[in-house]
């Protein structure tokens, strides 16, 4: 069976169509309202833009924002991250690592994050890929944590992302001195079966 | 941070703030970019697509990537955490998979070349007849020696069979190759030389049982990412793991590399005899292994006998005859007295201390010891060769079946193993293991098609590069090319530029316009990659099948759907007996049928469709994930160590190759004072038709280069990006210079990536090929380069 915070997914990703690119009125949509508990961000703002810009889809690895530095990727990215003053902050890795012994399979950055030389294309591309799903994790009841909203794999890291200056408004975390994230908020499951 | 100097730091953040408005700021014209991007893309959830999964198109790992579907289109890949592969992390390349398929110019219908060289659009109909009758023609009037289909690694199981049916059943002609020949050929030739059976025995779980890993040649980091990932992250869990990067020049996986040990080209043959030199005279060799496993023998080593396949008589047509003699352990120590570290050091660059310290690694018998080879060793004048010299190295050492110890053969296309070496799409081969010129292997072949004895030519036809060297003098007159670009990877390519009206017809099915389409007499749309239905076989054995999950743009149709259509309109339907909307699932049974019982049992249709893929030999149902070994393989009755029961002819044993050390066929002199290897980037596949069109992968590297060395930049005053020209005796290029790229050649040598349609390296390329696969050497050859 569906789990009940997926039905109240499925419903609200009905109503919230093109919630970054085209701000969505719930109030004009045919469809019922969503439950109170899965909130639908409308707001474009410029990080979310920023974010986009930088993935093919929702999903795939950003390309670097930044020329090639020369130097190991992880001296900046480290786990508190640099603030380098007007340049902007370098985010921590959402990837787990385990500290002191390296990052592993993660070692290679460019592996998956490549530098951008141009902005000339070889052939014009006709794909439209998936966006970020601004909304936020569903609520069993008003006062239950919000299940996480997106898969956690290789985004162990929630810091990363949900503090620090790196941290959108919406999604920054009201309690990070709590440290361990899952024992409240809940991963979703991702593995498909085919 | 600390060591770039301040000035570059500062200078390169400068850079960047100009070009893309630094990291923090976000301008305008990001925002409007941004904006443009966003109304692309569409605000959905994860959960409103469909999922379906399939391996990654490109490399010959095999990643498996779940692929999300809407409306028709792709939206999102994810990495398959179900995967044993890559358990949900994936590459560069395999995470822009989704718009590999959505390039503009996507070939939509048939169309044939006019006199005055333009296309026009015509029917499938009239394409198909067209097809048919000049092949009809050609094999009407000239025999079955005149056509020709060159294939691909790329292909899909489904179409490699039907090539095979109908190039070998239905022609009768053995004039059947894919670029694979171009790509693992030696690799090849080297498990079927040693264990009269294709492939390897062991399977990823290597890297991570293994302790040292030994790269001959093998950039993994760019050209096995995620396979280099699963080693990365064996040399964080288990302490004293070590990577050994044995190359030409440094690569990014030099930087990962606990040991680089820098050789000459060609210097390779004589290392790996120097390894083999001090194994014997230490005695750290497995005597028990050796007289309980292997045979030992050689067979003509004088290279003015042999040639390089590319001068004199033989740069028209190069056949090869190797006689095959006995050897023995003692014989052995005798002709390896030539090679003392001394004078192993002097032919191959390498220091006494280094090949000191291999022997030690490989004659250590506590450490698993895994040895990954790929293009640098299969794209090699002797390739065969030095397959057999690796795998020697670990037969001596008895470190050979089992878990963490493997000479481990890596392919660089997806379905290299699957389609091209197991249902064998070359001139010589039949399904599973079998060769044309075996009487039984035909007659076997034979009844499983229902065809009468006598209907498979006996007689191999031309290997890929004969095969286009045969096209230009027109002993072939009808050609088909599918899934593959050679006007941009044979070697030597000005030899093959086509003339107006020379009388030969080329079809070529793609997926978008290439160099090769270029030339064509007809082009004709395929449909790409989870756009049909497919199968592919990885470096590991492993079968993986998809679902088509979206329909292809156009009039594109698979590959294979388009040979069996000519196959029909030539009077060959019989082959193909299948329902036109369900000929998949009974085409993989009936060629299931050769495997079972050969030691390479494949899945089952169904098990197939219903796993992340299984490596074979599948037996009741189980995979197997150590072939040859007692306790994995079902084959193997014995209660420990290994059974080579494949090598009937070596009495269930495995052969060691005495091979020794023979020049490269062209090497640097004072006219073309460098040398040139080629090869690939991570972010591009092959040729780029599909990667460039990928807007992250082409910004990444949006051009060919030529690396250079900084001291040879100084020399000739050359800064990195100068445009310079490079000359070979074959053909001239101009192109940039990078210095200190991600890839570092030694003074001397030079490395240009061969991707770019518009700057060929193969115009500098020597056609000098293995004299036993007959694969090119890519690798190296002699050239100059001047400021431009
Ligand atoms: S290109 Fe190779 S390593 Fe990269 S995702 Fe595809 S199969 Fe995996």
């Amino acid at each position: 069976m569906m789990p009940l915070w997926r039905h109240a997914r499925v419903i609200a990703a009905v109503c919230c169509l093109g919630a970054v690119a085209v701000s969505c009125n719930p109030q004009t949509s045919a469809k019922p309202n969503p439950p109170a508990d899965a909130v639908v961000q409308t707001k474009a703002d410029s990080k979310s833009l920023e974010r986009a810009a930088r993935r093919a889809y929702d999903g795939a690895p950003p390309v670097i924002p930044h020329g090639n530095l020369g130097a190991s990727c992880v001296a900046c990215h480290s786990a508190k991250g640099i603030q380098f003053g007007e340049m902007g902050f370098a985010p921590p890795m959402p990837h787990e690592t385990s500290p002191g012994k390296g990052p592993g399979k993660f070692a290679r950055c460019t592996q998956c994050h490549v530098f951008k030389e141009t902005d000339e294309v070889f052939v014009e591309n006709s794909f439209a890929g998936l966006q970020q799903d601004l909304r936020r994790g569903s609520r069993q009841n008003p006062l239950a944590p919000p299940v996480m909203p997106h898969p956690v794999f290789m985004r162990e890291n929630c810091a990363a992302c949900h503090t620090g200056p790196a941290a959108r408004e919406e999604i920054r975390c009201t309690h990070p001195e709590r440290g361990r994230c899952n024992q409240c908020h809940v991963a979703p499951v991702t593995q498909t079966e085919f | 941070m600390s060591d770039i100097p301040r000035r570059t730091f500062l200078k390169v953040l400068g850079t960047t703030s100009a070009a893309s408005c630094g990291i923090a700021a976000f301008s305008c014209d990001d925002r409007r970019e941004a904006e443009k991007i966003a109304a692309t893309q569409a605000a959905l959830t994860p959960e409103q697509l469909t999922w379906g999964k399939a391996p990654c198109r490109y490399c010959g790992t095999g990643c498996g990537v779940e692929v999300g579907v809407k409306d028709n289109r792709i939206m999102a890949v994810r990495g398959d955490t179900a995967s044993p592969v890559n358990r949900g992390l994936l590459c560069v390349k395999g995470y822009h998979l989704p718009a590999m398929l959505y390039g503009k110019d996507r070939l939509l219908y048939p169309q044939l070349r006019q006199p005055d060289g333009s296309l026009k659009r015509i029917s499938w109909d009239e394409a198909l007849d067209l097809v048919a009758s000049k092949f009809k023609g050609a094999l009407e009037e000239h025999g079955p020696e005149s056509v020709a289909v060159y294939g691909s690694g790329q292909w899909t199981i489904f179409d490699g069979y039907t090539a095979l049916k109908w190039v070998k059943g239905g022609m009768r002609s053995n004039n059947l190759e894919p670029n694979a020949r171009l790509c693992m050929a030696s690799a090849v030739m080297g498990f079927v030389t040693q264990f009269q059976s294709d492939e390897p025995m062991g399977c990823y779980d290597d890297f991570e049982f293994g302790d040292d890993f030994i790269f001959w040649g093998h950039n993994v980091a760019e050209m096995h990412p995620v396979l280099f990932s699963r080693i990365l992250e064996t040399k964080r869990k288990k302490p004293g793991s070590r990577i050994i990067d044995l190359a030409t020049r440094r690569t990014a996986t030099s930087d990962y590399a606990d040991m680089y040990i820098e050789f000459r080209p060609g210097g390779d043959l004589a290392l790996a005899n120097g390894i083999l030199h001090l194994l014997v005279k230490n005695d750290q060799v497995d005597h028990a292994f050796i007289k309980e496993n292997l045979v030992f023998k050689r067979g003509i080593e004088d290279p003015a006998v042999i040639g390089y396949g590319c001068y004199e008589d033989q740069a028209d047509r190069y056949v090869f005859k190797e006689e095959m003699k006995d050897a023995s352990f003692e014989e052995l120590k005798t002709f390896l007295a030539d090679y003392t570290p001394e004078r192993v050091s002097e032919l191959s660059g390498v220091s006494v201390a280094q090949i000191e310290a291999l022997a030690k690694v490989y004659g250590d018998n506590k450490r698993g010891t895994v040895s990954t080879w790929c293009m640098g060793v299969n794209q090699h004048y002797r390739g065969t060769w030095m397959n057999n010299l690796i795998t020697d190295l670990h037969l001596i050492t008895g470190k050979i079946g089992r878990p963490g110890s493997n000479p481990f053969s890596m392919t660089g296309q997806p379905a290299a193993c699957g389609t091209v070496r197991e249902v064998g799409t070359l001139c010589n081969r039949l399904p599973s293991d079998r060769v044309v010129t075996n009487p039984e292997h035909r007659a076997e072949t034979e009844k499983i098609w229902g065809l009468p004895e006598g209907t498979i030519s006996e007689k191999p036809g031309y290997h890929a590069v004969d095969m286009f060297r045969a096209m230009q003098r027109g002993d072939i007159k009808c050609m088909w090319i599918q899934t593959t670009n050679p006007w941009v990877t044979l070697p030597n390519l000005h030899r093959f530029e086509r003339k107006p009206g020379d009388g030969r017809f080329i079809v070529v099915s793609d997926i978008y316009p290439t160099p090769t389409t270029e030339v064509a007499d007809l082009i004709l749309p395929a449909a790409g990659w989870v756009e049909r239905e497919g199968m592919f076989g990885n470096s590991e054995r492993r079968t993986q099948h998809w679902d088509k999950l979206i329909d292809p743009p156009g009039e594109a149709k698979e590959d294979a759907w388009q040979m069996i259509q000519v196959a029909r309109r030539m009077g060959m339907g019989h082959l193909f007996p299948w329902p036109e909307d369900d000929w998949h699932r009974p085409m993989f049974e009936e060629y299931r049928s050769f495997t079972v019982g050969n030691g390479k049992d494949l899945a089952t249709y169904e098990q197939l469709r219903a796993t992340r893929g299984l490596v074979w030999p599948v037996v009741d149902g189980k995979e197997t994930r150590y072939r040859y070994a007692a306790g994995f393989d079902p084959y193997v009755k014995k209660k420990s160590g290994v059974h080579f029961y494949k090598a009937k002819g070596y009495g269930e044993k495995a052969a060691f190759w005495l091979r020794p050390y023979n020049p490269p066929p062209e090497s640097p002199d004072t006219e073309f004072p460098y040398w040139l290897c080629t090869g690939r980037v991570l972010e591009h596949w092959h040729t780029g038709s599909m990667t460039r069109r990928v807007k992250e992968l082409q910004q990444a590297v949006p051009s060919a280069y030529v690396e250079i060395n900084r001291a040879d930049a100084q020399d000739l005053g050359l800064k990195d990006g100068d445009w310079v020209r490079v000359t070979s005796r074959r053909g001239e290029l101009k192109l940039r210079a990078k210095v200190d790229g991600r890839g570092k050649p030694p003074r001397g040598s030079l490395f240009i990536p061969f991707f770019d349609e518009h700057l060929l390296v193969n115009v500098l390329t020597l056609d000098a090929m293995c004299n036993i696969s007959y694969q090119p050497d890519y690798k190296k050859c002699a050239v100059k380069i001047e400021r431009a």
